[in-house]
């Protein structure tokens, strides 16, 4: 008991524990470790400000053996990322100034954070569900706001952006509230209540299998069952490797959906790639036996986006639907395919920087040809497309190209396969929702072989807000596409 | 609807694929019924039927939503519950349910008509899990480990079946973790001037409330109370008072009172314990050893949840708790009743209190809840229960006591939404003997629903108000 006590006080600074109440009648001499602790603690020279605190927790913990302690309670405790959170402080003063805050460290260990101020009502209670958030990363009626606003804690690294690795392991999280509006050093005071809560990635019974068939690179994600499934092939952007953990939200979602890597972080100028990897990674998934062959469809992000719409529309394949955030239908014909997204090398003079030293991108891509031979021909894509955008994405010019690729599909009476949504305020990478908001973060420039700091756009909260909505209109479109049934006219 | 199932179906085979017997379910002729339950319904360009369970990841005591969908409409399916316990046995429960017009199974809203339970049961897979067919009988359903969650899979089977049919049958799995500590919860080992227990702290500085746990005389340190009511905010101590191995010694009833008191303040005098919100529970002959603590002038709870236990003890009762559960087979430590089982009813009958056992129950301070199984075939509670009424009344002090009385309910009132027994295995050694709990299935289901709220409830008021 000694050392867990000695690991709480590191865990909370400043936090001295003086018995306070009348605990010395006949206990026996069963705190007798704790008691020298905490008598070499007060014999320890204290500072001012170790005093001030030391005579707060007095105030506090005296207050608690009359009052009881503020209640703060997250529901669920456990849940998948894309589920909402509630959270509720309770048996507070009235009328009391509060900060609730969220604190996650990552796998890289830079810690993030959010927080809201807020007051509770007469009868003491927060509920960060019904209440407003006066102040803080985000302000206003935000039941997620702790989440989506999180950013890395001052003093971080800069550049980053927050991406789950292992997903078969949860996110954890901390919550806590504290006496006051509070707006820095967190970490030097005492919150009043704290409580862990874990969101996962992969919901129980969905199977991980690697990838490393026919040439294919990637990680397979099986939802529990006998199935068979509708399945997805998910490919990411130019950043490169392997993110699993959009896949693995998918799977939780009834999709058997393969995470494809095709090349490695910065490989991106070198890696030898054709059409043909990506076509045997969608027959891979077609043929795997948990999967439903007519039923597979395709998602892809930014330079994967610009993959999928391009397989769908002029491949011999037959995807089910096709998903597309944040991307072109640009192709230069008869070059990689890994020359979709590159900054030419003619059009480098068209990036440009914003006050901070970001590379936009986005008038590299910029004007969209009429030559046929420069991009993708949609007007031969036969599936339902879903092309999520965003107005303010500096990386990609998405709202220019969905203009071009709808007015190709109405010229040739598509447009009731297409669904475009539009987002204003919101930039390129617009994940899965309650993500943070990245609106530039460092990248691999292979070409140049340099670290840059690209600008992807959108402003957090109109940002975060697209996040949850088009998560939502995606899985719809999904489960309309690859779950409804739908029973084949007959000719006879 | 069914023109275009049967047109679909030639088509398909005309194109050689397989017919499928669409039509036939729709019919639903028994005959052809008993033969398609062992087909798969779809074909391979129709999606499968889902089934989620949600929350996917919940707390033992967290009500859980089923619900199917993407069936034909008022099709017979089967719900079937399985889950694998620590020691390797398979429990197992089941329901059979018909979908909806719109082709959906929803277990709150939806009636079971045959199966293990029957009626509008939402937690009903859960609370009649038995061993299945097969595996050991007279099993008890206890998990040991607490950090580590149950996996339990849901599986929805074509037609009205028994699991022993599943092959074949299984349109959709959902799988589901049942945690008994939530995230941030500590477990502390506590070896302390020889009191034996584990401490459950919830997260955050404190200070919290806090509960010492009891449980009764199958010894040994139980912990899924104390690690729910620790994931609920309370600082929960399971403390062991007899069969444990780190017991250093063997207590007597006088012994018990000093090491129940130590126990009693390693609570009072942690650093992140309100010392004066501290509140007992107890379980059977943890209620006595409660109610002994609480009439005691030194120790000071702030209430006490008594469930199906004694307010007195005879000498039987006090020999038995200080020797091991597998030393003697004498008639007088482990009595039976007249069918052979293990049975603490005259024991622990207020008619046969050994002089002085009897707890002063005129000097309980702090509210009382007594938790009654009303069908608890192993101990006269309901006397008990009027007992403390009776003494409590005389005294003026019945403002203090609460009695929640639940019919068909049996001894052991657990934490709610785990299966009943009515009776199980005490002990095999020195010769296998059975205990008789109690209770029916249903009601005693209920009453561990509806006590368990209320105890969270009354320790709430009691402890954090």
């Amino acid at each position: 008991m000694n050392r867990l006590l000695l690991a709480r006080l590191r865990k909370y600074p400043n936090l001295h524990f003086a018995p306070l109440s009348q605990n010395t009648s006949g206990s026996g001499g069963s705190v007798n470790s704790a008691t020298s602790l905490t008598s070499s603690l007060r014999e320890t020279p204290a500072s001012r400000f170790d005093d001030h605190c030391l005579n707060k927790f007095r105030r506090l913990s005296a207050m608690s053996q009359v009052t009881p302690p503020p209640i703060l309670t997250v529901a669920p405790t456990r849940a998948l990322l894309d589920e909402k959170l509630g959270v509720q402080v309770d048996n507070l003063p009235p009328g009391a100034p509060v900060t609730l805050r969220c604190l996650h460290q990552s796998e890289d260990k830079d810690y993030w954070e959010a927080y809201g101020h807020y007051i509770s009502d007469a009868t003491g209670a927060v509920s960060v569900a019904d209440d407003v958030s006066l102040g803080g990363t985000y302000r206003g009626k935000e039941v997620m706001g702790l989440l989506w606003s999180m950013r890395p804690v001052p003093g971080s690294r800069t550049g980053l952006r927050l991406r789950k690795r292992n997903v078969c392991t949860p996110m954890l999280f901390t919550i806590s509230v504290y006496d006051g509006h509070v707006s820095h050093d967190f970490s030097s005071r005492r919150p009043l209540a704290e409580v862990l809560t874990e969101r996962w990635y992969k919901a129980p019974g969905v199977r991980r299998v690697e990838v490393n068939d026919r040439g294919i690179r990637g990680t397979l994600f099986i939802p529990s069952g006998p199935g068979p499934f509708p399945g997805l092939l998910d490919m990411w952007g130019g950043g490169g490797g392997l993110l699993e953990y959009r896949s693995a939200l998918l799977a939780s979602h009834g999709y058997v959906s393969l995470a494809l890597e095709y090349f490695a972080p910065g490989e991106l100028a070198t890696a030898d790639l054709e059409f043909k990897y990506f076509e045997t990674a969608f027959d891979l998934i077609k043929q795997h036996p948990a999967v439903i062959a007519n039923k597979v469809g395709i998602f892809g992000l930014s330079l994967g986006a610009a993959v999928a719409i391009h397989m769908a529309s002029e491949r011999p394949i037959k995807p089910a639907c096709c998903i597309c955030i944040s991307g072109s239908h640009l192709f230069p014909r008869d070059q990689l395919v890994t020359s979709i997204h590159q900054p030419q090398l003619g059009n480098t003079r068209k990036i440009r920087m914003d006050g901070e030293q970001n590379l936009i991108w986005r008038d590299m891509s910029l004007p969209i040809s009429s030559d046929l031979s420069r991009k993708t021909d949609v007007r031969r894509i036969n599936c339902p497309l879903l092309l999520v955008i965003g107005q303010d994405d500096q990386n990609t010019p998405a709202v220019e190209y969905a203009d071009d690729i709808e007015q190709m599909m109405l010229s040739v009476g598509k447009e009731h396969l297409l669904t475009r949504l539009e987002y204003p305020d919101t930039g390129h990478l617009i994940e899965p929702p309650y993500s943070p908001h990245f609106r530039a973060t460092n990248f691999m420039w292979d070409r140049k072989k340099a670290k840059v700091t690209l600008l992807w756009g959108g402003q957090t909260k109109a940002h975060s807000d697209a996040q949850e909505d088009s998560w939502k209109k995606i899985l719809a479109f999904l489960q309309r596409h690859l779950y409804s049934p739908q029973v084949p006219t007959a000719r006879m | 609807m069914i023109g275009t199932q049967v047109r679909a179906a030639v088509f398909r085979h005309l194109i050689g694929k397989q017919l499928t017997p669409r039509v036939g379910l729709h019919r639903k002729p028994c005959w052809l019924h008993s033969a398609v339950a062992a087909m798969p319904f779809r074909t391979s360009s129709s999606p499968a039927p889902v089934l989620t369970a949600a929350p996917a990841r919940g707390l033992v005591d967290d009500p859980i939503s089923i619900k199917a969908g993407f069936m034909p409409p008022h099709h017979p399916v089967t719900l079937c519950m399985q889950m694998r316990s620590e020691d390797g046995d398979l429990w197992e429960a089941f329901g059979h349910y018909n979908t909806s017009a719109d082709g959906t199974v929803n277990l709150a809203r939806d009636h079971s008509v045959g199966g293990s339970y029957l009626g509008c049961e939402p937690m009903g897979l859960f609370w009649c899990l038995r061993p299945a067919p097969g595996e050991r009988e007279d099993l008890r359903f206890r998990k040991k480990n607490v950090e580590t969650p149950f996996v339990v899979d849901i599986s929805l089977l074509e037609g009205h079946i028994s699991p022993r049919e599943k092959e074949n049958a299984v349109l959709a799995v959902a799988t589901t973790e049942r945690w008994y500590m939530a995230p941030g919860v500590q477990r502390i080992d506590i070896r302390q001037n020889g009191v034996v227990g584990t401490l459950f702290l919830p997260p955050g500085p404190g200070r919290f409330p806090a509960v010492l746990d009891l449980w009764g005389m199958g010894g040994g340190l139980v912990e899924y109370r104390s690690s729910l009511l620790a994931s609920r905010g309370f600082a929960s101590f399971s403390v062991a008072y007899m069969e444990h191995k780190d017991l250093t010694v063997q207590l007597d009833i006088n012994a018990a009172d000093g090491y129940m008191k130590k126990a009693f303040n390693i609570l009072k005098d942690h650093p992140q314990i309100c010392g004066d919100r501290i509140g007992i529970i107890g379980l059977s002959y943890g209620v006595y050893l409660g109610l002994r603590m609480a009439t005691n002038s030194d120790v000071n709870p702030s209430c006490l949840v008594c469930i199906n236990g004694p307010a007195g003890s005879n000498v039987g009762l006090t020999q038995t708790f200080c020797k091991p559960k597998t030393s003697d087979s004498d008639q007088r430590l482990w009595p039976r009743d007249e069918a052979g089982y293990l049975s603490f009813k005259d024991m622990t009958s207020p008619n046969n209190y050994s002089p002085g056992t009897q707890v002063k129950i005129e000097n309980l301070a702090c509210p009382v809840m007594y938790i009654l199984g009303e069908d608890d075939q192993n101990s006269p509670s309901t006397e008990n229960s009027n007992l403390i009424a009776d003494v409590l009344k005389r005294v003026g002090k019945s403002h203090l006591y609460t009695c929640l009385s639940y019919s068909g309910a049996g001894h052991l009132i657990e934490p709610p939404y785990t299966p009943h027994s009515r009776m199980s295995l005490w002990r095999s050694k020195p010769e296998k003997m059975l205990a008789l709990w109690g209770g029916h299935t249903a009601p005693h289901a209920a009453a561990q629903e509806d006590s368990w709220k209320k105890t969270l409830k009354f320790l709430d008021q009691n402890l954090r108000a």
